[in-house]
């Protein structure tokens, strides 16, 4: 085997650094925001609140394998996260719901009855 | 591992711009189920097996198919013209996103993460149970944590119950019912 060619295959069994993870729960924690933002749909709203949650649970994971001092705790706080986040998608789906049936309508720009 | 990863991050990141960009709604739920999936293979990758399973479950399985039946609920027919599933904020929420992830990463790069290794996660499903509980080692306080989501759990139920129930007397809005 030639030295390139081990070097190459080296390079693809290194191990990730802690910031390749991060970066990805970063990029995925703003798309999810610019989603939020800018959609009209409110169940659409919701599936970008559950993809920055996700990439919160992400980084949280992967602070537990990389920290040495953590313990592993980020994993246990990824459980209460997604439990939470069950318990916020099923009170906001039952708001939309809600709101489907008195005003025919989910978009978020039509729902003004707060407005002041 | 790179192949994984690149794999994995590609998958996690083009589902979460379907999810934003798609013109139909259940294009974007099946978007998002691909980009939860993608997150579950980074959860494995990060030695915590037992809460890859849990998200294939609850979110993969689970929140996907109550966001469609949240769909079909909530759904008219509509007209998919990009113009009117995004608001006029466009390039705003683009520049929030932009500086949202400046700040990120201007966090991750003032940091120094040397002497991280990974390895270090609770990889049996027993370790990930003593720290849901708080005992050999793990903060106590997981054990209060975890009684309290569970009360928050039932709350959330019966709301979710008491918000989308039909008052008594309300007309039910179904095509044919009337005799």
């Amino acid at each position: 085997m030639t030295p390139q060619v081990q070097q190459f295959l080296d390079t693809l069994n290194a191990t990730i650094p802690l910031e390749g993870y991060l970066v990805v729960g970063a990029i995925m924690f703003a798309i999810g925001v610019w989603g939020a933002l800018i959609r009209r749909n409110a169940v659409v709203v919701f599936m970008c609140i559950e993809l920055t949650i996700n990439a919160v649970n992400l980084s949280l994971v992967a602070f537990a394998d990389y920290l040495p001092d953590a313990g592993g705790a980020g994993v246990g706080y990824a459980v209460l996260v997604i439990a939470v986040a069950a318990a916020e998608v099923a009170v906001g789906l039952a708001i939309a719901l809600a709101v489907y049936r008195t005003r025919r309508t989910v978009n978020v720009d039509e729902v003004n009855l707060m407005k002041g | 591992m790179i192949i994984a990863f690149a794999f994995l991050a590609s998958m996690t990141l083009l589902a979460a711009l379907g999810v934003v960009l798609s013109r139909s709604v259940v294009h974007s739920a099946l978007f998002m189920s691909a980009s939860f999936l993608g997150v579950a293979g980074f959860f494995v990758m990060l030695n915590a097996p037992a809460l890859a399973a849990f998200q294939v479950l609850i979110y993969v399985g689970a929140i996907t198919v109550l966001i469609l039946f949240g769909i079909m609920f909530t759904q008219r027919p509509q007209v998919r013209r990009f113009r009117l599933i995004i608001n006029r904020q466009f390039w705003t929420g683009l520049a929030v996103m932009f500086g949202v992830g400046a700040f990120l990463a201007y966090t991750l790069n003032i940091q120094d993460w040397a002497g991280t290794e990974p390895g270090n996660g609770p990889r049996e499903v027993a370790a990930l149970g003593e720290i849901l509980l708080g005992v050999n080692g793990a903060p106590p306080i997981f054990g209060l944590l975890f009684e309290v989501i569970s009360v928050l759990l039932l709350v959330a139920i019966i709301a979710a119950i008491v918000i989308s129930r039909r008052k008594t007397g309300e007309e039910v809005d179904r095509q044919g019912a009337e005799e």
